[in-house]
């Protein structure tokens, strides 16, 4: 009987298995359907011997030696004759190493697993809780005893977060005001209520759109950037640098990321509502034959002081809690690429969700208080 | 094919390669060949262009002119080579840190084979077996590891296909003298056990002298090749610097290759 790889001759006592051909690591597939094929049930000694026999491989000659093992936890006779010896050296070193434990024990049992897993909650949260007071003890000692180093960083951080963000704040909120009044526009029409749509427009981009959006935008773009940044640094151990020159990498990285936010996104946030505003008033114009002149009329009796004092006061508070929770989870990666990945998309989810809760517990707090 | 590579024995040719960056240029009219079963180390003071040279062998890097073949294939950038047939080690290990050593391992073979994923699995843990890393490590990520088992990781995972060459960028770099002999010894092992042809940058003059058998010197913005015992002899200013300091002296007088 012969295969492609094996010649297979029985006498009495003995099976002789020979080997032909290419024993290499392309051909592993063909060797174990081979191998699988042959009856080794019987009782009597395997020899494996290197008759036809090409040439061989480690992963061949691990092929042959994992299924003479097999046959010799039968409690069966093996041998080999005639194999180039380095290879076999190798396997019987690496095999004959009684102390390793198989491989399914060292992936960890199920119980092993969950208590692994429920350790790991714990020790981030404490992780997660001290890393808060880091960042918190940092803003605030920044705030008390602002270094010069800090001032540059600030001052490069301001132009990245508030100029470079500019142009993407307008353009979206142009389009929001656009979309706001095109919806009023459409219902309120059906009632001759049309001119309602300038109060409908101004008052929820003056209070409520223009700094949610603006903040979420800034979220995306700078949230990302802040945690990626600061993430790669934290990898390429640059804060590691920063200490051991003596400089705090929570003083020169978070301090000049948030304080540039605090101020940059109230200002865009003005741009932004005027964008609003002024995507409004080309709707009104265009759908609804309103002029600007009467727009802005009718906007300023609709609008008082309160509302734009609601929408501003919100802008340096989602600024704090956007640089503060993307520039913390920046500081959290450790060690690998697919954690930077991770901890960005982190920071900017939890920013806009922070954003969204803040912003609901300000709109409670202005019912409640009458702004 | 073996008529086009001007020797037989030559696993790698470069013929009159060239690399230049502005108005720098690193490598001009550079040689150099490879026979097989020989274990080559390339070494240049930096900014020699050790590492555009490994570069442009591998195809990771263009250069503005010359030849270069590797087992009988010519290399072309980014194109695909004779990947099944080389296995690289690159300096700081490069595994891929979303895997474990396992699974970084693994990749390789499931890449460029057919076989079951339980096969797969076992090949991979005799190729981690192999490199002298413990069973437990093959679940672990590169993170976890310390430097000389993060090489040898990267070793098991260059040598997952079988290959017939294998390149290592400073194999022995960032390891104490006892890991890095240990490395080297493993190095030599698996070129006779295994009929590697290696290639490898190195700094390490133990290395140099260890396990050898040929060495290119990276001077002049050309290569000069020879054995390193008859190198050192070579009178040319970073030669003589090279080889004269006391530490080549040392690793000179400690191992002779031929005697091992």
């Amino acid at each position: 009987m012969a295969t492609d790889y094996l010649t297979i001759a029985r006498d009495a006592d003995e099976l002789a298995v020979g080997l032909r051909g290419d024993w290499l690591f392309d051909n592993v597939p063909s060797l174990e359907a081979n191998l699988e094929d042959v009856d080794f049930s019987g009782n009597e000694s395997v020899v494996f011997h290197c008759g036809g026999l090409q040439n061989i491989d480690i992963a061949g000659a691990w092929v042959l030696f994992h299924k003479s093992q097999e046959i010799k936890h039968q409690g069966r006779e093996i041998g080999f004759r005639g194999f180039k010896e380095a290879h076999f050296k190798f396997l019987e070193n690496i095999t004959s190493l009684e102390d390793a434990p198989p491989l399914t024990d060292i992936r960890g049992r199920a119980s092993g697993r969950l208590q692994s897993m429920v350790e790991s909650v714990g020790e981030s949260t404490l992780a997660g809780v001290a890393d808060v007071g880091r960042i918190a003890s940092a803003i605030f000692s920044g705030i008390t005893q602002p270094s010069r180093i800090v001032w540059r960083e600030t001052l490069s951080q301001f132009e990245q977060v508030a100029f470079r963000a500019t142009p993407i704040v307008l353009l979206v909120c142009t389009l929001m005001g656009l979309v706001l009044a095109y919806q009023g526009a459409t219902q309120l029409q059906k009632f001759g209520a049309s001119i309602f749509v300038v109060d409908l427009v101004s008052i929820s981009i003056v209070r409520e759109m223009g700094v949610l959006l603006t903040a979420i935008i800034v979220a995306g773009r700078s949230g990302s950037a802040f945690a990626a940044s600061i993430g790669v640094m934290n990898l390429n151990e640059e804060t590691d640098a920063l200490r051991v020159m003596g400089l705090n990498p929570d003083h020169v990285l978070v301090i000049p990321r948030v304080a540039a936010l605090t101020v940059a996104l109230p200002m865009l946030t003005v741009l932004g509502i005027m964008a609003g505003l002024a995507g409004g008033t080309l709707l009104c114009q265009l759908v609804l034959d309103i002029s600007p002149s009467q727009f802005v009329q009718r906007a300023a009796s609709a609008v008082d002081s309160a509302d734009v004092f609601a929408g501003l006061i919100k802008a340096p508070v989602f600024a704090l809690l956007i640089a503060a929770v993307s520039t913390l989870r920046g500081l959290q990666v450790q060690s690998s690429a697919a954690e930077l990945g991770r901890l960005t998309t982190v920071a900017v989810v939890q920013s806009i969700t922070l954003i969204i809760l803040a912003d609901g517990i300000f709109t409670v707090m202005f019912v409640r208080y009458g702004i | 094919m073996a008529s086009e590579a001007a020797n037989d024995d030559h696993i790698i040719e470069v013929r009159g390669l060239i690399n230049q960056f502005g108005t720098n240029r690193v490598h001009d009219e550079l040689d150099l060949s490879v026979n097989h079963g020989e274990v080559m180390g390339l070494i240049g003071g930096s900014g020699t262009g050790k590492s555009v040279l490994f570069r442009s062998i591998l195809g990771l890097h263009r250069p503005n002119a010359g030849r270069i073949t590797v087992l009988g294939r010519e290399i072309q950038f980014r194109r695909p080579g004779p990947e099944k047939d080389w296995g690289v080690l690159f300096q700081s290990g490069a595994l891929l840190s979303g895997l474990t050593v396992q699974q970084n391992v693994e990749l390789p073979i499931a890449l460029h084979s057919e076989m079951s994923s339980a096969s797969r699995a076992e090949l991979a843990v005799l190729k981690i077996r192999m490199t002298g890393l413990p069973v437990q490590a093959a679940a672990k990520y590169p993170s976890e590891l310390s430097g000389g088992m993060v090489k040898r990781a990267a070793l098991a995972r260059a040598l997952a296909l079988e290959p017939k060459l294998l390149f290592l960028d400073e194999p022995t770099s960032g390891l104490d003298p006892v890991a890095a002999t240990e490395f080297d010894q493993l190095i030599d092992y698996l070129k006779r056990s295994l009929d590697l042809t290696v290639v490898m940058i190195t700094h390490d003059l133990d290395s140099v002298f260890g396990i050898c058998d040929q060495i290119a010197v990276l001077v002049d913005r050309k290569t000069v090749t020879g054995p390193p015992t008859e190198i050192a002899q070579i009178d040319h200013p970073w030669i003589q610097r090279y080889f004269g300091d006391p530490r080549a002296q040392r690793a000179m007088t400690a191992s002779d290759p031929h005697d091992r």
